[in-house]
């Protein structure tokens, strides 16, 4: 990407869009963006906090992704479709838990919203898409960097509207690039979580012996990757001419950690911390998705209601687990020019960092 | 904790079993309508109950005591033969009581009819009088094994030739009748144990025990969740204890909880060849302590069990035991 560019950033208060921004900006001394917030106090606050002097290079401008036409007002609207050489769609709601018609909403209807706009951006070389992984929803074994088609179905309406937003993006009449990270775990260098996670909760929950099992196999793979990693492939190849129509996994893929040992390296950890020990908390059995099931949903239909909320929130994500699955990264890994870094080299590092932090992250919770 | 079949000699055996429950029964529809359940009927009968016992006019040493003289009279043995009788269930002067004037009984402890005992006063009256006799307590369902555990380990220990283990568990009246998502019953169970019998011998026993879920009020989701990875560590504890594998076990003798559970905890433990006795979870309920054996008793009377079949028995003690012992019919 060459200076002078003018990005439209989707996104800008979350952990992706916020990091990918800062990156450009520090990379390109010349760039400017728009951001299209819908909460300009909280804007306010992420600009104070993640962008410091860069802010004087960034315009916010009021938009929402659930609004017909973006809700932009009219003349933010031609400035945008006049100067912007480039758009980065990284607002979602990334919550699991939310109802099939709100998930589209955000995410489907707001990527075709966003696509509408770019249309119109006579400037704009290319729209840079931010997807997920989990696109590829209850589909098992090598998940290739394409469109994988929607019959396997999904675990959760999140994944299923970011699927329906992928298929809208590569309709498009212009130039696209589709960016498909895993789970964002923390930062490689120092295991350092700056948004807590659905996988953060869920072994916090484990550490806390709330779940009592998981529904997978030793061997399993599960993905993550580190927040440093996407956000840099992103800054490389979004503008790359290379990665043009391209999907691509920023995954660990075959660095990805086995579900077995996740678990050594995670209750092994905890067993440092006398306190925990003497609870003698019970490491949590690896079984059958039926069973899983079962469990949860006695302890749901009971009504225990602690215990039945934990359940219910786990149960967005948790069956993942049993869907076991490898992500190729074949075309990212050739675009970035380096792999992402082996889950197993900061795993520990990460759990460590949240239990110093009392499983908090440095800086906000999002879904 | 757990003691393994290889550093014994003789093989202590379970030489008889007999029960009794009082004579009141309720359905789970009388004790929903009586505001005695917490849970709904539909659930609690989607969890497979359907009728428990309820002591009114008994008292849990009556019971205790009618159920060790229906042993005695069933194996035709003499009481002085009998070197150890270990009691466990409704504590001391509270097991006095009738069951619908428990809080009575309770009162007790603050005075000293605190020092009357049920262990003693049931090695007096049935005749026990060669009997080293003591109590156990605090474990909840998990009493009777414990009890015979303790019997099998001084039969090798101090050469007691024959135990008798006891126990008494009326539910606390003022409880209601439902003790997380489970039926409760009244009920007593007596068990022989011999030091060296040829059936039904006890191969191996393992406890576990989790101090840090006493306060079962205040850890209730940590002990719920706790249950299943526990007992089943406990379970393929005992079973390797026992050194047989997880494919020759051919029974599994429950404690009376929910059907659900058994199906959750079946899918945790994989006995590929284990059938579960679960005839009385509807007609008796949980009846804390005795449940084990009282199926175990009822699965011999059935025919069910053939000599030198391989039996698992589990229960689990609200909070903080989990138990399993090995039997080889
Ligand atoms: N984090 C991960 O582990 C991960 C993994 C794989 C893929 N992804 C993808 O990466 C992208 C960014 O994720 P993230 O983790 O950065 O998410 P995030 O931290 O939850 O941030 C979401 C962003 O979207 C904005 N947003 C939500 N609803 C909006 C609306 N109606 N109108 C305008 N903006 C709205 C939010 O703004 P507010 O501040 O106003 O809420 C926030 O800036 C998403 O597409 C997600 O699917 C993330």
């Amino acid at each position: 990407m060459s200076d002078n560019n003018v990005l439209l950033v989707t996104g800008a208060t979350g952990l992706v869009g916020g990091g990918v921004l800062r990156r450009i900006l520090e990379a390109e001394p010349g760039s400017r963006a728009y951001v299209m917030v819908r909460d300009e106090l909280r804007w306010r606050s992420t600009e104070q906090r993640a962008f410091g002097n860069l802010a004087s290079r960034i315009t916010p401008v009021h938009g929402d992704l659930t609004v017909r036409g973006l809700g932009l007002d009219y003349n933010v609207r031609r400035r945008l479709t006049r100067e912007v050489t480039g758009v980065i769609h990284a607002g979602a709601d990334t919550c699991f838990s939310r109802s099939l018609a709100e998930a589209r909403l955000v995410n489907t209807e707001g990527t075709r919203e966003m696509l509408a706009l770019a249309r119109v951006c006579g400037r704009s070389r290319r729209f840079v898409h931010v997807s997920t992984a989990y696109v590829a929803g209850r589909r098992c074994g090598l998940i290739e960097e394409r469109d994988n088609g929607s019959s396997a179905g999904w675990v959760n309406a999140y994944e299923r509207s970011k699927y329906e937003a992928e298929v809208l993006v590569r309709k498009a009449d212009f130039d696209w690039v589709i960016f498909r990270p895993s789970t964002i775990a923390c930062d490689s260098r120092d295991g350092s979580v700056s948004q807590i996670n659905g996988m953060h909760r869920a072994l916090r929950i484990y550490h806390r012996g709330l779940a009592a099992m998981m529904p997978a196999k030793p061997g399993d793979l599960l993905d993550m990757v580190t927040s440093d990693y996407v956000n840099d492939a992103i800054v490389r190849v979004a503008f790359d001419p290379r990665a043009s129509r391209q999907t691509m996994h920023l995954c660990a893929g075959s660095n990805a950690i086995t579900i077995g040992d996740l678990l050594d390296a995670a209750y092994e950890l905890w067993g440092t911390d006398p306190v925990w020990k003497k609870k003698g908390v019970e490491r949590a059995i690896l079984t059958d998705l039926d069973t899983y099931t079962l469990f949860a949903r006695s302890v749901i239909e009971t009504g225990d209601p602690r215990l039945a909320s934990i359940l219910s929130s786990l149960s967005h994500f948790i069956p993942q687990l049993a869907l076991s699955k490898q992500f190729d990264t074949t075309v990212a890994d050739a675009l970035v020019g380096h792999p992402a870094p082996a889950v197993a080299t900061y795993w520990k590092a990460m759990i460590t960092h949240l239990m110093a932090n009392n499983w908090r992250c440095v800086t906000r919770a999002a879904a | 904790m757990s003691s393994s079949a290889s550093n014994i000699s003789a093989t202590p055996a379970i030489g008889g079993i007999s029960y009794l429950f009082p004579a009141s029964t309720r359905s789970v529809r009388q004790l929903s309508q009586d505001s005695q359940l917490e849970s709904s009927v539909e659930t609690l009968e989607s969890f497979g109950f359907e009728n428990v016992h309820v002591g009114v006019e008994e008292s849990p040493y009556q019971l205790a005591r009618d159920a060790v003289a229906k042993l005695i009279d069933e194996q035709s043995i003499d009481p002085e033969s009998v070197g150890l009788l270990i009691y466990g269930g409704t504590p001391g002067v509270m097991a006095f009581s009738p069951a619908g004037d428990a809080a009575i009984g309770a009162a007790g402890f603050c005075t000293t009819d605190r020092f009357k005992y049920p262990s003693a006063r049931l090695q007096y009256e049935l005749g026990l009088t060669k009997a080293w006799t003591f109590a156990i307590d605090q474990m909840a369902c998990t009493t009777l094994l414990a009890a015979t555990r303790i019997a099998r380990s001084l039969c090798l220990t101090e050469g007691i030739e024959r135990a008798i283990c006891v126990s008494s568990e009326f539910f606390p009246m003022y409880a209601g009748r439902e003790a997380i998502f489970n039926c409760t019953s009244d009920a007593a169970c007596a068990v022989l144990i011999e030091r060296d019998g040829p059936a039904n011998r006890l191969v191996s026993a393992t406890t576990v025990t989790k101090g840090y879920y006493w306060d079962t009020d205040s850890r209730r989701d940590e002990v719920v969740a706790s249950y299943f990875p526990t007992a089943r560590h406990v379970a393929l504890q005992t079973i390797d204890n026992a050194g047989w594998k997880a494919c020759e076990v051919d029974w599994i003798m429950p404690h009376n909880v929910s059907m659900r559970s058994w199906e959750i905890l079946s899918g945790l433990i994989r006995l590929p060849n284990a059938k579960l006795w679960t005839d009385n979870i509807a007609r008796h309920g949980h009846t804390l302590a005795g449940d084990n054996f009282i199926n175990y008793r009822d699965a011999l009377d059935a025919g069910a069990i053939e000599k030198g079949q391989k039996i698992l028995l589990f229960s689990y003690g609200f909070g903080a035991h989990w138990t399993g012992v090995a039997v080889e019919a």
